[in-house]
């Protein structure tokens, strides 16, 4: 295999973690990410519609805030955006592409990229958070939430797999 | 004893924000140089191929929770005013399982996705306007599905906790749980390259 130059995942796993363990520390949360998409999406939908977005019931939890965007989650994305633009721009990895499996046609991607990401965002909100704020964040609190959350992520990530087969290769 | 800081009103939350961008940024910095921008690497446990998400994953876990409960341990910070994510077993159990789907066809996660996406790939992109719209999919039908999102609550549970052990006890089990995950993925890696 061509070797790559990505750092060890055991690096940037402790500094993962260290990252995590800095955010319990001064915050007394953990880390997130699904919820600042949620956030946006209440925010366009309030663009667009006002009425529409005013009569449900789960953004409330957002729109009633004044400034809704004014989030720490919303910042942490900005913050990630801005530290993964630098590590790539460092390593010089940075590439402009439409990222897909070599077999796969570019509307195919557009389809798999955009219906994947709806699942993302809806299960995201089922669960309460994503890989960040309950996977990672609850399982170093060893929160049940977490754990619950991991398993069931990974045996359905291992099944599906055999079922799209092709699907990556 | 006078943390979580900000719990104890160190400073504001305008100051909170700046937090916030400053450990984002090395959250995105540690994600995209572990390759965790890249789907091909994102996917590549589930074939078999790529460990680098487990790998990352459960490193960064063992670190922070032996960290978290060693500060806690030593009377350094308040672990009462630590946020604990909630458990709601059945809404985490499928949500968890629809979300293995969703993070195999796009090929990303949330956070991910923008590392992605910070590394020049605009499929990522594309999946993170399929977040939004999913997000604003389940706040529609949010009114139907409301009793099984609240459904089997149980607070703030923690292994610890629920197994009626010392969270070392925890600890212990999932260092070697990863250690022997680990080894046989790093014996796995050799054999198949």
């Amino acid at each position: 295999m061509k070797k790559n130059s990505f750092w060890s995942p055991y690096v940037s796993g402790i500094g993962l973690g260290l990252t995590l363990l800095a955010t319990f520390y001064v915050m007394g949360k953990g880390l997130g990410a699904s919820s600042a998409f949620s956030i946006v999406s209440a925010v366009a939908t309030q663009k667009i519609d006002p009425e529409y977005a005013g009569g449900l019931k789960y953004f409330s939890r957002y729109l009633s805030s004044g400034s809704p965007l004014k989030d720490w989650m919303v910042f942490e994305i900005l913050g990630l955006f801005v530290g993964a633009l630098t590590g790539a721009l460092l390593s010089r990895s940075f590439r402009l592409k439409f990222d897909k499996p070599s077999h796969m046609t570019g509307g195919g991607r557009l389809f798999t990229a955009l219906s994947g990401g709806i699942l993302l965002g809806f299960a995201a909100r089922l669960a309460r958070g994503c890989t960040s704020g309950v996977a990672l964040t609850g399982g170093a609190q060893l929160a049940v939430a977490g754990w619950v959350f991991v398993i069931a992520m990974f045996v359905s990530g291992f099944i599906f797999a055999a079922v799209f087969r092709r699907m990556w290769s | 004893m006078n943390s979580p800081l900000y719990e104890y009103g160190l400073f504001g939350e305008g100051v909170s924000l700046i937090v916030a961008l400053v450990i984002g940024f090395f959250f995105g910095l540690f994600l995209e140089r572990g390759g965790l921008g890249n789907p091909h690497k994102l996917i590549g446990v589930f074939y078999l191929k790529d460990f680098a998400v487990p790998k990352t994953m459960f490193t960064a876990i063992l670190v922070a929770s032996s960290g978290l409960y060693l500060l806690g341990d030593l009377k350094l910070l308040d672990m009462t005013r630590i946020w604990i994510v909630p458990a709601f077993f059945w809404p985490q159990l499928i949500g968890g399982a629809l979300f293995g789907l969703g993070y195999l066809v796009a090929g990303y996660c949330p956070g991910t996705a923008v590392a992605g996406l910070a590394s020049g790939r605009l499929d990522a992109l594309v999946a993170m306007f399929g977040m939004i719209a999913g997000s604003l999919l389940f706040a529609a039908v949010y009114p139907a599905l409301e009793h099984f999102y609240m459904s089997s609550a149980l607070g703030t549970a923690t292994l610890p906790s629920v197994l009626g052990v010392n969270h070392w006890v925890v600890i212990a089990f999932v260092v070697l749980m990863a250690g022997m995950m680990f080894y046989s993925m790093e014996r796995f890696e050799r054999k198949t390259h």
